[in-house]
C-alpha cells in the first residue's frame, strides 16, 4: 500500500523540489485548505456521521433526502401591482415552480402606504407594492392557498402583511389551520444587514414571539420564522460569519419564545432557516452540513423533546452578489455551480437567481432559464438519486468540522456579549461583516480575487443585449387610486375601532397579529397599522458605524506594487488639499426606501482610505433631506448610492434641490444597480458620472478625483 | 471661493445656510489666501457675537453624546430656539480621510429647520481638534443661532481646548461595570459645569443612580473652578428623552447666575485671551515648521537625538536658535 511519505516525495518531485505546503490557500473564512485531504484528517470527527435523518443531522434532515422528494423549487419574485405579480405568478407555476415565494417593495417593508410622499420613488419597482387586503387578494386571485405553499419575505411590516394574507385566505373560504407555508419575520438580520425594520429591537422582537405564538396554536403547518443567513452572506460575511451570525440568531429567537411563555417542543420545530450559497463550491456544501450539525448541539441546551426541535431545515439562495453586470450570460454558470452547492449541501427548497440579476428584476425569460437551472438538476443529471453523496469525503468533512469550530468560536464571543441582540447593539457582527465586504471588494479591484468577465477576459465592446424590466411609474398612481378607493367606500368606523384595538395590544393587552387580522378585514391598510403600532413603540434610527483602514491594508499586504496605487492616490488627495485648502470631501447617500448599504460602506470606507473627507447620510433620505446635508457639510460633490430602481425620480430630484437652494456648483455622481440603458437620462439631469456594479473603487475614485480637479483646480 | 470678504459677511448676517457653511469651509481652509479673507469676515462679525449660550459636550466614545444633542437639540428647537452643532470628529485615518458619520445618529436634528449641525474632519490639521472650532462657533452665533453646541470626544487635549471656548462644559458619563471613576480624567473634573449619566434607562438605571453617587463623591474633592457654582451630577436617558429639560434648567440657571455675578463677561474675557496665545502659539508652529532651514535640520537632528547621539535640550536649542537668527536681520 501507498504511504504519505511516498506521496511526498512525488508531490515534493512533480512541484520542482517545492513543498506541497506551499499550495495551501488561506480561505476568507481563515481555514488553510491543503492541496490533498487524507483518512488522517477526518479520524475520530465528531461532525462525522453515519445517517441522514437521525441527530446530529449532518447528512441531511430527511431519511432518504433527494430520492425520496427533491427539493422544492421556491422563485422568489414580485413587481409591480398585486396584479401584474399575480399573472406572473401563475405562469411560473405553470411551467414547473413549485412553491411561491413573495417579493414585496420597499414601502410596503417599511410600513408606508404608497401615498406617503417618503416613498415616491418605490413602489413597486423591487416587488410588488401592497396596501392593503384588496391587493393581497388579487395577489392570489386563482391560486389555492389551502393547496399552495407561500413563502413570504417580510420582517418590518409583518403585523400587518400577515394579517392581510390570512384574512385574505379567510375570505376565499380558506380555514387558518389549512395554510401551509414560511414568513421569514426575522428581524434582528434587518439590524444587522437588510435593513428593512421599523420598530426598535425591543418591540420587534415581541413581534417575532406573538406571531410563533399566534401560529403554533393556529396554523400547525406555518413555519413562523425564516432564520436568515443569507442576507448576511451577501452583506459581505464569508461562510463561518454567516453560520454563526445565523444560528446565535437562532438561539436568540429561542430564547424570546421561551421567555414568553412558550416551552420549546411547540414552537422550535416550526423554526426554518435561510441560507445563501456563493461560489466556493466546497465551502458551501460544507457549511449546509456543519449548520445543521451545529444546529442540533446549540438546541440541547433547551432540553428539547421532539427530534424535530433541533433539526435545521433550510431554504436556500445563490448569490446574486457573485453576478455579474458584465458578460452576463456567465452568471447562469455560475448559478448552476452556487445550485449544485446548494443540492449536495442537503437544500429543503432553493431560489436560483437569474442572469440579469445585477441589472434588474426578472423578466419571464431569464426567470425561465433561472428556474430550469434546477429543474435540469432534478430531472436530467441523476444528482438527487442518491441522499449526501459527498458525505465521507475527506475534504468535505474536514470542511465541515472546520466550519463547526470556527463558528462555535465566534457563538461563544457572542454569548459573551449577552446574546445576539446585544452583540447587535455593541455593532460588533456589522462590523465583521462590513469590514469582510471593503477586504473582498480590494481583492476585486487588484485581481486577486477572479470574476471573469470583471476583473479577468473583460469585453472590450460591452453590450447590453437583452430585454430589461422596467416598472413604470404609473403604478405609484395606480396604487394612490385604489387607496383612495378604499378609504372612501369602507365603514371608517369600524377601522378606527380596529385600529385601536392594534394600538392597544401594542400596549400590552393581546396578540398583535390577531388584532392586525381583523383591522385587515376592516380594510385598514399596511400604513395604517403599522402606525398604530408605532404610536407605542417609536421607529428605529439606526446607529451607522463604519469600519476604516481595511481596504487600504488589503492591498498594502498584498505587495509593494499595490501599496504604490494607494499611495498615489493619498497623494493626490493630499495635493489637493494643499492646493485649494481641504481635502476632497464627498456626500455618499442613500435616498428613498433603497436598504442596500454594502455599497455604499464599501465606497466610504475606501474613499476614506485614499484620503477623502466622507460624510455618510443616514438611510432613507427624500433628496430634500440629502440636499440640506451636502449644503451644510459644504461638500465638494454628492455621490447617490441606489440599488433598488429609484434613481430616476431620485438623482434628478436631488440635483434640482441643490440647484433651488443656490448649491449647484455642488456636483453630483450615482453609483449602484443602473441599467446601462439608463445613463443617459441620468447624464441629462446633470449627473456627472455613473458608476455601475463592478466598478473598481479605484476608477470611481479616479473618476470623482477628475471631476474636482478639473472644477477647483482651475 | 469669493474674494470679496462681504458675500461671506453679508450671507452669515441674512442667516443664509449656504452662505454660512461656506464661510465655516473658509475658516476651516489651510490655504493662508484663504486664511486672510477669513481673518477680516471674523473680525466683522465679531461685533454680532456674545448673545448665545455656548455649550461644550465631551464624553468616552459611544456614551452617547450625539444621541443626546439630537434629543436635547430637538427638544430646544421645540422651545423656539435656534440650535447650532459642530461636531469634531478625531478619527483621522492614516490616510488623512476621515468618516464623517455624526448626522446618522442625528437623524432628526439634521432635518430640522431650527437646527444648523457641521461635522469637521480634524484629520491632518496641525493643531489637531478643534483648531478652528472657536472661529465656526463665533461665526454661528453671529448667524443668529441662540445655542450653539460643541461635540468632542474626550481623547487629548480636547476636552480643555474645547472647555476653554464654551460657557458650559458638560461631561457625559456612563456607567460600566462600578470602577467609574477609573473612566474620568482628572483635569475633566476640573472643568465639568455639570456631570451627566447617561443611559439611565432599563435595567440600568440603579446602576447609573450609583454612578452618580460616585461623582458627586469625586467631586467633592476638586475645587469648583467658580465660587457660584458647584457642578452637579444628574442622569438623565438620551435615548428615551428623559432628563433633558432639569439638563436645559440647570445651563440657563449657570448663565443666571453667571451673569448675575458677572463671571460669564470675566470668562469670556479670559477665553479670548486665552484664544490669542492659543493663536500665536500656533502662528509660531506654523513659522517652525515651515521655516526652510528647520526643514533642511530636523531630519537629522531628529536622527541623532533617537540615536542618543545628540542630547535633547541641546537639539531645541539648536532648533529655536535658527529662527532666533531670523528674528536678528
Ligand atoms: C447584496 C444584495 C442584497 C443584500 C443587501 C445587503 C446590504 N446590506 O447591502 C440583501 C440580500 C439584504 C438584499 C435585499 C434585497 N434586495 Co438586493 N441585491 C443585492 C445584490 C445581489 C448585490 C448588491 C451589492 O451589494 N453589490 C456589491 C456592492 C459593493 O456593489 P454596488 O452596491 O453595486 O456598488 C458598486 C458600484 O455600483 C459603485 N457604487 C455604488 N454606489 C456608489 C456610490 C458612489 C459615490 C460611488 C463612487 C460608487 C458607487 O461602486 C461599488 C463598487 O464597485 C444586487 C444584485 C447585484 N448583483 O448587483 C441585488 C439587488 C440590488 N436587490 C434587489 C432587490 C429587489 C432586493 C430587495 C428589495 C428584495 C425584496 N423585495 O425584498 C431586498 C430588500 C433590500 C432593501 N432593504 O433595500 C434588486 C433591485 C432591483 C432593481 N434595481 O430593479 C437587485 C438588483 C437584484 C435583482 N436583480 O433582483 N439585496
Ligand atoms: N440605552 C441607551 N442607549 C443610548 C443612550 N444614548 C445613546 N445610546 C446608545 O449608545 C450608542 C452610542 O451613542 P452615540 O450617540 O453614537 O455616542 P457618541 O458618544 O456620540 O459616540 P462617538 O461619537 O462615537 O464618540 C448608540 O448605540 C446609542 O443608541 C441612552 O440614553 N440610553
Ligand atoms: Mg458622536
Amino acid at each position: 500500500m501507498a504511504t504519505q511519505e511516498q506521496w511526498l516525495e512525488l508531490a515534493t518531485k512533480q512541484m520542482k523540489g517545492k513543498s506541497p505546503d506551499i499550495l495551501t490557500w488561506k480561505s476568507p473564512e481563515g481555514i488553510d485548505v491543503k492541496c490533498l485531504y487524507t483518512e488522517d484528517d477526518i479520524q475520530g470527527l465528531e461532525t462525522k456521521v453515519q445517517y441522514p435523518g437521525l441527530a446530529p443531522y449532518t447528512r441531511g434532515p430527511m431519511a432518504t433526502m433527494y430520492a425520496g422528494r427533491p427539493w422544492t423549487i421556491r422563485q422568489y419574485a414580485g413587481f409591480s401591482t398585486a396584479k401584474e405579480s399575480n399573472a406572473f405568478y401563475r405562469r411560473n407555476l405553470a411551467a414547473g415552480q413549485k412553491g411561491l415565494s413573495v417579493a414585496f417593495d420597499l414601502a410596503t417593508h417599511r410600513g408606508y402606504d404608497s401615498d406617503n410622499p417618503r416613498v415616491a420613488g418605490d413602489i413597486g419597482k423591487a416587488g410588488v407594492a401592497i396596501d392593503s387586503i384588496e391587493d393581497m387578494k388579487i395577489l392570489f386571485d386563482g391560486i389555492p392557498l389551502d393547496k399552495m405553499s407561500v413563502s413570504m419575505t417580510m420582517n418590518g411590516a409583518v403585523i400587518p402583511i400577515l394579517g392581510m394574507w390570512i384574512a385574505a385566505a379567510e375570505e376565499s373560504g380558506v380555514q387558518q389551520e389549512q395554510l401551509t407555508g414560511t414568513i421569514q419575520n426575522d428581524i434582528l438580520k434587518e439590524y444587522l444587514t437588510r435593513n428593512t425594520y421599523i420598530y426598535p429591537p425591543e418591540p420587534s422582537m415581541r413581534i417575532v414571539s406573538d406571531i410563533m405564538a399566534f401560529c403554533s396554536q393556529n396554523m400547525p403547518k406555518y413555519n413562523t420564522i425564516s432564520i436568515s443567513g443569507y442576507h448576511i452572506m451577501e452583506a459581505g460575511a464569508d461562510s463561518v460569519l454567516q453560520t454563526a451570525f445565523t444560528l446565535a440568531d437562532g438561539v436568540e429567537y429561542v430564547r424570546a419564545a421561551i421567555a414568553s411563555g412558550m416551552s420549546v417542543d411547540t414552537f422550535a420545530p416550526r423554526l426554518s432557516f435561510f441560507f445563501g450559497i456563493g461560489m466556493n463550491f466546497f465551502m458551501d456544501i460544507a457549511m449546509l452540513r456543519a449548520a445543521r450539525f451545529l444546529w442540533h448541539r446549540l438546541m440541547q441546551q433547551f432540553n428539547p423533546s421532539n427530534p424535530k426541535s433541533s433539526m435545521l431545515r433550510t431554504h436556500c439562495q445563490t448569490s446574486g452578489w457573485s453576478l455579474t453586470e458584465q458578460d452576463p450570460y456567465n452568471n447562469i454558470i455560475r448559478t448552476t455551480m452556487e445550485a449544485m452547492s446548494a443540492a449536495l449541501g442537503g437544500t429543503q427548497s432553493l431560489h436560483t437567481n437569474s442572469y440579469d440579476e445585477a441589472v434588474c428584476l426578472p423578466t419571464d425569460f431569464s426567470a425561465r432559464i433561472a428556474r430550469n437551472t434546477q429543474i435540469i438538476i432534478q430531472e436530467e443529471s441523476h444528482v438527487c438519486k442518491v441522499a449526501d453523496p459527498l458525505g465521507g469525503s475527506y475534504y468535505i468533512e474536514y470542511l465541515t468540522n472546520q466550519i463547526v469550530e470556527k463558528a462555535q468560536a465566534i457563538i461563544d464571543e457572542i454569548e459573551e456579549i449577552g446574546g445576539m441582540a446585544k452583540a447587535i447593539e455593541s455593532g460588533m457582527p456589522k462590523m465583521r461583516i462590513e469590514e469582510s465586504a471593503a477586504r473582498r471588494q480590494a481583492r476585486i479591484d487588484q485581481g486577486s480575487d477572479v470574476i471573469v468577465g470583471v476583473n479577468k477576459y473583460r469585453l472590450e465592446d460591452e453590450k447590453l443585449d437583452f430585454d430589461i424590466l422596467e416598472v413604470p411609474d404609473s403604478v405609484r398612481l395606480e396604487q394612490i387610486d385604489r387607496l383612495k378607493e378604499i378609504r372612501s367606500t369602507r365603514d371608517e368606523a369600524q377601522t378606527q375601532a380596529c385600529l385601536e384595538a392594534v394600538t392597544k395590544a401594542a400596549e400590552g393587552n393581546g396578540n398583535l397579529l390577531e388584532v392586525a387580522i381583523a383591522a385587515a378585514k376592516a380594510r385598514a391598510t399596511v400604513g395604517e397599522i403599522s402606525d398604530a403600532m408605532e404610536k407605542v413603540f417609536g421607529r428605529y434610527v439606526a446607529t451607522t458605524q463604519c469600519v476604516s483602514g481595511a481596504y487600504s491594508s488589503e492591498y498594502s499586504e498584498a505587495s509593494s506594487e499595490s501599496a504604490g496605487i494607494i499611495e498615489s492616490f493619498r497623494k493626490r488627495t493630499g495635493e489637493f488639499l494643499e492646493k485649494t485648502g481641504r481635502r476632497p470631501r464627498i456626500l455618499v447617500t442613500k435616498m428613498g426606501q433603497d436598504g442596500h448599504d454594502r455599497g455604499i460602506k464599501v465606497v466610504a470606507s475606501s474613499f476614506a482610505d485614499l484620503g477623502f473627507d466622507v460624510d455618510i447620510s443616514p438611510m432613507f433620505q427624500t433628496p430634500d433631506e440629502a440636499a440640506k446635508m451636502a449644503i451644510e457639510n459644504d461638500v465638494h460633490i454628492v455621490g447617490a448610492s441606489s440599488l433598488a430602481a429609484g434613481h430616476k425620480t431620485l438623482v434628478p430630484e436631488l440635483i434640482a434641490k441643490l440647484k433651488e437652494q443656490g448649491a449647484g456648483e455642488i456636483g453630483v455622481v450615482a453609483g449602484g444597480v443602473i441599467p446601462p440603458s439608463d445613463y443617459d437620462f441620468l447624464f441629462n439631469a446633470g449627473c456627472k458620472a455613473v458608476f455601475g456594479p463592478g466598478t473598481p473603487i479605484t476608477t470611481s475614485a479616479g473618476k470623482v478625483m477628475d471631476l474636482l480637479e478639473a472644477q477647483y483646480l482651475k | 471661493m469669493f474674494k470679496d470678504p462681504s458675500y461671506y459677511i453679508q450671507g452669515v448676517l441674512d442667516f443664509n445656510r449656504l452662505m454660512l457653511a461656506r464661510t465655516i469651509t473658509l475658516i476651516e481652509s489651510q490655504l493662508s489666501t484663504h486664511q486672510d479673507i477669513a481673518r477680516e469676515v471674523i473680525s466683522e462679525l465679531l461685533p454680532h457675537t456674545g448673545k448665545a449660550v455656548r455649550l461644550g459636550i465631551t464624553g468616552v466614545p459611544g456614551a452617547g453624546k450625539s444621541t443626546f444633542i439630537e434629543s436635547f437639540g430637538t427638544m430646544l428647537t421645540g422651545l423656539g430656539y435656534r440650535v447650532a452643532v459642530l461636531a469634531i470628529d478625531p478619527s483621522s485615518t492614516r490616510s488623512g480621510g476621515s468618516i464623517l458619520g455624526d448626522k446618522t445618529r442625528m437623524e432628526r436634528l439634521a432635518v430640522n429647520d431650527m437646527a444648523f449641525i457641521r461635522p469637521s474632519p480634524s484629520g491632518g490639521s496641525l493643531g489637531g481638534v478643534a483648531r478652528k472650532t472657536r472661529e465656526t462657533m463665533l461665526i454661528c452665533e453671529a448667524a443668529g443661532f441662540d445655542v450653539i453646541i460643541v461635540e468632542t470626544v474626550g481623547v487629548g487635549q480636547s476636552e480643555t481646548t474645547v472647555a476653554s471656548m464654551v460657557d458650559f462644559f458638560l461631561v457625559l458619563q456612563i456607567s460600566g461595570a462600578g470602577d467609574e471613576l477609573q473612566g474620568i480624567k482628572k483635569g475633566v473634573l476640573e472643568v465639568a459645569d455639570a456631570i451627566v449619566v447617561n443611559k439611565a434607562d432599563g435595567d440600568n438605571i440603579t446602576r447609573a443612580k450609583l454612578a452618580k453617587k460616585q461623582y458627586e463623591t469625586a467631586l467633592h474633592l476638586v475645587t469648583p473652578s467658580s465660587p457660584n457654582w458647584t457642578p452637579p451630577v444628574m442622569t438623565c436617558s438620551a435615548l428615551e428623552e428623559k432628563g433633558l429639560s432639569e439638563v436645559w434648567d440647570t445651563i440657563t440657571q449657570h448663565k443666571k447666575i453667571m451673569t448675575a455675578t458677572g463671571e460669564l463677561e470675566e470668562k469670556r474675557r479670559d477665553q479670548s485671551m486665552s484664544w490669542m496665545w492659543f493663536l500665536v502659539k500656533e502662528g509660531l508652529e506654523t513659522w517652525f515648521y515651515n521655516h526652510e532651514e528647520i526643514q533642511k535640520v530636523l531630519p537629522t537632528i531628529k536622527e541623532r537625538v533617537e540615536t542618543g547621539n545628540m542630547a535633547p535640550t541641546r537639539a531645541a536649542d539648536e532648533l529655536v536658535s535658527i529662527l532666533g537668527k531670523e528674528l536678528l536681520f
